[in-house]
């Protein structure tokens, strides 16, 4: 007689013993993917550009501006005065120290002028130069009068951080050759 | 006397039955983590360094222009002219208001370039603007 039994199959299991291998290749692949460095740099706002025959000239008085200029040399002049690169931050220091309690209207302009032939790395210098000067009249600010740095504030604080260590960069408006 | 070695009823053992949830986790940190790199870069350049830098909040947000060391420029997958900048990152700035540009500028360029394209920018109205460089200690 035919045995029309059926026969018992195995348990319906499946091996997990090689998961933990076959997870550990998944993870190296996204391990080697990764790239956990993040982007960092130094960033503004552009001002609005604004057609030549639209453009109005306000006058600046002098003390409110810091002009920095830069030829191809790497030479820096800031407000008439040969400094090197280094020096800036500390000679804006005290310019910006000084208009702490002046309104808005009034704060320091700091305007970077750099020729057409000065290299990148140079301007990005001068850039940093007054991004450090910034940064550190802020946090001293924020240590003198709420005892914090500046990361450990309230927004409202920050904000009145921001307001009485107003920074405006501005870059001249590059000269049309003709 | 005799001495006799005591010896622990416990076992010696790592328990290693975990292991998988505890690799899946890791896995599932870094999948979230990773962001794929999609853009080759066609042009070399050597990045400044800088001490006053920030991290750009939001990745998403970021456009890329790169400078590369003989002055081409590539955005996205492509390198593009000087003059084509001003509508590519006028559309870019159309489809998302809120763009950032990071201008990855090998740190020998010109200036003369880096205003040109600064320039567009104003003129394309995408106006926030990332001078990429790295972190100096």
């Amino acid at each position: 007689m035919v045995n029309l039994k059926r026969k018992k199959r195995a348990g319906g299991e499946f091996s997990a013993g090689s998961m933990a291998d076959i997870t550990f290749l998944l993870l190296l692949f996204f391990l080697v993917t990764t790239n956990i460095d993040v982007d960092t740099g130094i960033g503004l706002v552009l001002p609005e550009y604004v057609p030549e025959e639209e453009r109005i000239d306000t006058p600046i008085s002098k003390e409110r501006l810091v002009a920095i200029l830069v030829n191809a040399n790497g030479d820096v002049l800031l407000n008439k005065e040969v400094i090197a690169i280094p020096q800036i931050s500390e000679n804006l220091k005290e310019k910006i120290r000084s208009k702490i309690n002046l309104p808005k209207n009034k704060k320091l302009i700091c305007s970077i002028k750099v020729d057409r032939e000065t290299n990148y790395n140079l301007f990005m210098k001068t850039l940093d130069q007054v991004e450090i000067a910034y940064t550190e009249v802020r946090e001293e600010y924020a240590m003198g009068t709420y005892g914090r740095k500046v990361n450990d504030l309230t927004d409202e604080e920050y904000k009145d951080v921001r307001e009485k260590v107003f920074k405006v960069v501005s870059f001249a408006e590059p000269e049309e050759i003709k | 006397m005799k001495f006799e070695k005591k010896r622990s009823e416990s076992k010696q053992e790592i328990p290693t039955s975990s292991m998988p949830d505890i690799i899946f986790m890791l896995l599932l940190f870094f999948m979230v983590a990773t962001t794929l790199r999609e853009q080759e870069i066609f042009v070399n350049f050597v990045l400044p360094e800088a001490k006053a830098v920030q991290k750009i909040e939001n990745k998403r947000l970021v456009s890329y222009i790169w400078i590369g060391d003989n002055e081409r420029i590539q955005i996205d997958d492509n390198i593009v002219e000087l003059k084509q900048i001003q509508k590519i990152m006028y559309d870019k700035r159309v489809t998302l208001p809120s763009v950032i540009v990071s201008l990855r500028a090998d740190k020998n360029s010109r200036m003369g370039l880096v205003t040109d394209i600064q320039q567009s920018l104003r003129k394309a109205d995408a106006r926030r603007i990332n001078y990429s460089a790295r972190a100096l200690f």
